[in-house]
C-alpha cells in the first residue's frame, strides 16, 4: 500500500509540473500537428491533391492493327481500335483525370512544342511503328518521353504509370506473337484479335486508373486509409517514442531530486523499508509513461485519424518502450551525483539515442536508405520500440512484435537491474 | 526506563571522526538538549539515534529497541523534524501531512483526523490547502514539525528546529517544544544557542569535536565553572599578548585573550573591576567597553574549552 503511496505522489508532482506536461504532451502533438499542417493541402478529403500535370500526347501510329470489331469493345469503360488508342485511353480515363489534364496534338513536333513553351509539362509520343514493334517478340516496344527537365513528380509519375501498363501487357506481347508464329504468314490483323482476346480474359481493361494509382500506396501504412495519417503516423510514432524516452528519464531524476530536497532521508526515517521506497518510486516512473504513451496514441488517433495497429501487437509495443523508456532512466539517474548534472546528461544522451532511433523514419522517404536506417536504429533502445510501432501498424505477424518487444524487454532487465544495483549501494 | 539511553557511540566518515564514544540517557517526558558549536557531532549524533546511520561502534535503546537490531521498531516509536525543510513544496500542507501520516502507517478516517488535528496545532488550518512553496520560512517550520507529530510519537528528535527563521516564528517553535513536553512526549533537542538549551531543557548535553564534554541540568552544569561571572574587556589600542600583568591581579580564575580582547572567569566581578581598570592605565591602554556575564551555558563551554560556544 505504501508502494502505491509513494508512486501516486510522485505521478502528482509530475502532472503538476507544466514543463513535464509540455514534454510528456504538448510538444509531441505539436511537432505532428505542425507536420499535419503542413501536408494537410497536399493531402485533402483524404486524398493526395497534387496539381493536375498537362500531359499532351501524340499519337502518330496511324496503320496500328486494329483490335477486333473496332471501338466499344474492350471490356470496361474503354474505346479503343488499336493498341496505341488503348494507351491514349488509359490517360485519358476517368480515374486519371485527378491526376492528369491530357490533350492530343496530330505530331511529335507540335508535342515537343508544347513542352519547350510551358504549355505541357510532358509529351508522349507514340511512335508509327509502335504497334508493330509490341507485336514482334524480338522488338522493344516504345514510347517517346519528352519532358520538362525542372519538373520531377509530375513526369515521375507518368512514367509510373505507363511502365506499369506496359509491364501488364507483356502477356498480350507473348500471345500475339505465338498467334503470329501459327498462322506463318505475318498476318497483323491477327495481332488485333489476340489483345482483344487477352483483354477479355484477363479483364485489364476495366478500371485501369483505378489498378494503376493503388500500386503506389505505402504498403507499411495500409491500415491507415487517410493519407494524410500515413505521413504523420511515423513522425507521431518518433515523437511520442522519443518523448516517453525523456519521461522515462525525467521521473527517474526525482529519486535524485527528492535527495537534494532532503524528502528521502525523511522517508528513510518512517516505519517504511527502503525497498518500498525505492520501488515506490520506480513504479512512478512505468505508471507515468504508460499514461504518456496511453494519451498520445488515443489523442493522435483522435487529432489525425492515426490507425496504430491492433491492441495485442500495439499493447506489446507500448509495454516494451515503457519498460525500456523507464529501466533507462534509472539506469541514467543511477550514474549522476545530483540533478545538476542531469540537464546535461539527458539533454545530450536523450537528443543523440532518440534521433538514431529515429533514424529508420528519417529513412523512410530514401527507400535506398531505409534497410542502413533501420540497422543504425537498432542499436539503441528506442531503434526497437520505433521497429514494434511500425510492425504493429503494418499489420505485421504478432509473432514479429512479439520479438520486438522481447528485444526490449531484454533492454530493460539489463538497465533495470544495473540501475538498481547502483541506487541500493547509493543508499545502503 | 529511559527513553534513550546512548552506550559509547562512534561513526566516522573517512578519516572524520564525527561521534566518538558518545554515551547519555534521556529520561521519559523530559526535553533533552544536545549543545555545541557547528561541526560538533550533534546531528551525526540524531541520524545515527534515528537509524538513518549505522553506529561504526557501540548501540543506543530507543524505548528499549536497539538501533542496530531493530531499526524499523526505532523508527515506529520516533518523529524526526530534520535540520533542514524536508517537505514536497509542490504539495499543499494538507497533502504533505496526508502523504507522511501514511509512511507511519495512518489511514482512513484516524488519518483525516489526526491532519485536522495537526494543522491546527500548527496555527496551519486556514491555509491548508495552500501549496508549501507559497509559504514563508515560518511556516514551512511549523509543517515541517507538524509531520513529525503525525502518528503521535513517544519520542520527537528536533535536530536545529530554529535555525534560519524570523524571532516570532522562534518563538511559536519554542513554545510548541514545551507543549509537546506537556503532552508527555520525550524531546531530544539540538541546537547551537545556548540559550534555547538552557530555556527549554531538562538535561543538556555538551558537545564538541565529536565528544561529550559534560552532561547535566542547567545548575549542575553552572557549577563546573564555580558559579563564576565572566568579564569581557575590549581595548584601544589593543590588548598585547603578554598577560602575565593581569594574571597576577587576585581573584581571576582564568584569563584568555580572545582577538584583542580579554575575557575573565572571577567569583565577583564588583571586586575585581578596579584593580582591572588600574592595569589598564598603568599599561597605557583604554578600556573601551566592559561586559559582565552572570554564569551560564557559554562560560561552561568556555571553561571546557577554552573557547566561545559560537566560534
Amino acid at each position: 500500500m505504501k508502494l502505491l503511496d509513494i508512486a501516486f505522489k510522485d505521478m502528482t508532482r509530475s502532472f503538476r509540473s507544466a514543463n513535464a506536461l509540455m514534454f510528456m504532451f504538448v510538444i509531441p502533438l505539436l511537432v505532428s500537428g505542425m507536420f499535419a499542417f503542413m501536408f494537410g493541402n497536399l493531402v485533402h478529403g483524404g486524398k493526395f491533391n497534387l496539381p493536375r500535370i498537362r500531359l499532351v500526347v501524340a499519337n502518330i501510329d496511324h496503320n496500328a492493327p486494329r483490335l477486333q470489331g473496332g471501338s466499344n469493345n474492350i471490356p470496361g469503360s474503354l474505346h479503343a481500335n488499336s493498341l496505341a488508342e488503348l494507351v491514349v485511353a488509359v490517360l485519358q480515363s476517368e480515374d486519371m483525370t485527378d491526376l492528369l489534364e491530357v490533350s492530343l496534338v496530330p505530331d511529335a513536333d507540335t508535342a515537343r512544342a508544347k513542352v519547350d513553351n510551358r504549355q505541357a509539362q510532358v509529351a508522349v509520343i507514340i511512335p508509327a511503328d509502335f504497334s508493330r514493334q509490341f507485336a514482334d517478340l524480338n522488338r522493344q516496344a516504345e514510347l517517346e518521353f519528352y519532358q520538362d527537365p525542372t519538373l520531377t513528380i509530375g513526369p515521375e509519375v507518368i512514367r509510373s504509370i505507363l511502365s506499369q501498363f506496359m509491364d501488364s501487357l507483356a502477356g498480350v506481347k507473348i500471345a500475339a506473337d505465338l498467334a503470329i508464329d501459327a498462322s506463318l504468314d505475318q498476318d497483323y490483323s491477327l495481332v488485333g484479335q489476340v489483345i482483344q482476346r487477352y483483354l477479355e480474359i484477363t479483364q485489364l481493361g476495366e478500371d485501369p486508373g483505378k489498378d494503376l494509382l493503388d500500386i503506389h500506396a505505402p504498403p507499411s501504412t495500409q491500415a491507415n486509409d487517410n493519407p494524410l495519417a500515413r505521413i504523420i503516423a511515423p513522425i507521431m510514432g518518433g515523437m511520442m517514442i522519443f518523448y516517453a524516452f525523456y519521461t522515462g528519464t525525467a521521473s527517474a531524476e526525482s529519486i535524485l531530486t527528492e535527495e537534494e530536497e532532503r524528502t528521502l532521508q525523511r522517508l528513510f526515517t518512517t516505519p517504511t523499508p527502503q525497498s518500498t521506497i525505492l520501488s515506490g518510486k520506480l513504479l512512478a516512473v512505468f505508471l507515468t509513461v504508460i499514461v504518456q504513451m496511453s494519451v498520445l496514441l488515443a489523442a493522435s488517433h483522435l487529432l489525425f485519424g492515426i490507425f496504430w495497429g491492433q491492441l495485442v501487437p500495439v499493447g506489446l509495443v507500448v509495454i516494451g518502450t515503457v519498460c525500456s523508456s523507464s529501466s533507462m532512466g534509472i539506469f541514467i539517474n543511477s550514474l549522476l551525483r545530483d540533478s545538476k548534472q542531469g540537464g546535461v546528461v539527458f539533454g545530450g544522451v536523450l537528443t543523440l539515442t532518440g534521433m538514431i532511433g529515429m533514424v529508420r523514419i528519417f529513412a523512410m522517404g530514401a527507400p535506398f536508405a531505409s534497410g542502413l536506417g533501420e540497422m543504425v536504429s537498432l542499436i539503441v533502445p528506442q531503434g526497437w520500440a520505433v521497429r514494434g510501432l511500425l510492425q504493429a501498424m503494418s499489420a505485421e505477424p504478432p509473432g514479429n512484435v512479439l520479438l520486438t518487444a522481447l528485444v526490449m524487454l531484454v533492454w530493460s532487465l539489463v538497465f533495470f537491474i544495473s540501475g538498481v544495483q547502483r541506487f541500493n549501494r547509493r543508499y545502503a | 526506563m529511559n527513553a534513550i539511553q546512548v552506550q559509547d557511540l562512534y561513526k566516522s566518515f573517512g578519516e572524520i571522526q564525527a561521534v566518538q564514544g558518545v554515551s547519555f540517557e534521556v529520561q521519559l517526558g523530559e526535553i533533552f538538549s544536545l549543545l555545541g558549536p557547528n561541526g560538533a557531532g550533534k546531528t551525526t549524533t540524531i541520524a545515527l539515534l534515528s537509524t538513518l546511520l549505522r553506529p561504526d561502534q557501540g548501540d543506543a535503546l530507543v524505548m528499549g529497541q536497539s538501533v542496530r537490531e531493530q531499526p524499523m521498531e526505532v523508527k515506529k516509536v520516533l518523529g524526526v523534524v530534520p535540520q533542514e525543510i524536508a517537505l514536497y513544496e509542490d504539495l499543499s500542507a494538507r497533502e504533505n501531512l496526508i502523504f507522511w501520516g501514511k509512511m507511519y502507517g495512518l489511514r482512513g478516517a484516524a488519518l483525516r483526523t489526526r491532519t485536522d488535528e495537526v494543522l491546527e496545532t500548527i496555527g496551519l488550518t486556514e491555509r491548508a490547502e495552500g501549496r508549501v512553496s507559497k509559504f514563508s520560512g515560518g511556516m514551512k517550520r511549523r509543517v515541517n514539525i507538524g509531520v513529525a507529530l503525525l502518528h503521535k510519537p513517544q519520542i520527537i528528535y528536533m535536530d536545529e528546529p530554529t535555525v534560519g527563521i524570523d524571532p516570532q516564528s522562534r518563538r511559536n517553535i519554542l513554545d510548541s517544544v514545551v507543549a509537546l513536553k506537556d503532552q508527555g512526549m520525550t524531546v531530544l533537542y539540538t541546537t547551537h544557542y545556548m540559550e534555547e538549551a538552557q530555556e527549554l531543557s531538562d538535561h543538556i548535553a555538551i558537545l564538541d569535536h565529536g565528544k561529550l564534554i559534560a552532561s547535566g541540568t542547567h545548575a549542575e552544569l553552572v557549577k563546573l565553572v564555580g558559579e563564576m561571572d565572566r568579564v569581557r574587556l575590549s581595548f584601544h589600542p589593543q590588548l598585547e599578548p603578554d598577560l602575565a600583568a593581569w594574571k597576577a591581579i587576585p581573584g581571576i580564575v582564568s584569563i584568555t585573550n580572545e582577538d584583542g580582547a580579554l575575557s575573565i572567569l572571577t567569583p565577583d566581578s564588583n571586586q575585581l573591576l578596579p584593580a582591572l581598570f588600574e592595569i589598564a592605565i598603568s599599561r597605557g591602554v583604554r578600556i573601551t567597553s566592559v561586559e559582565i556575564h552572570e554564569p551560564n551555558l557559554e562560560s561552561v563551554f568556555l571553561h571546557l574549552t577554552g573557547r566561545a560556544l559560537r566560534d
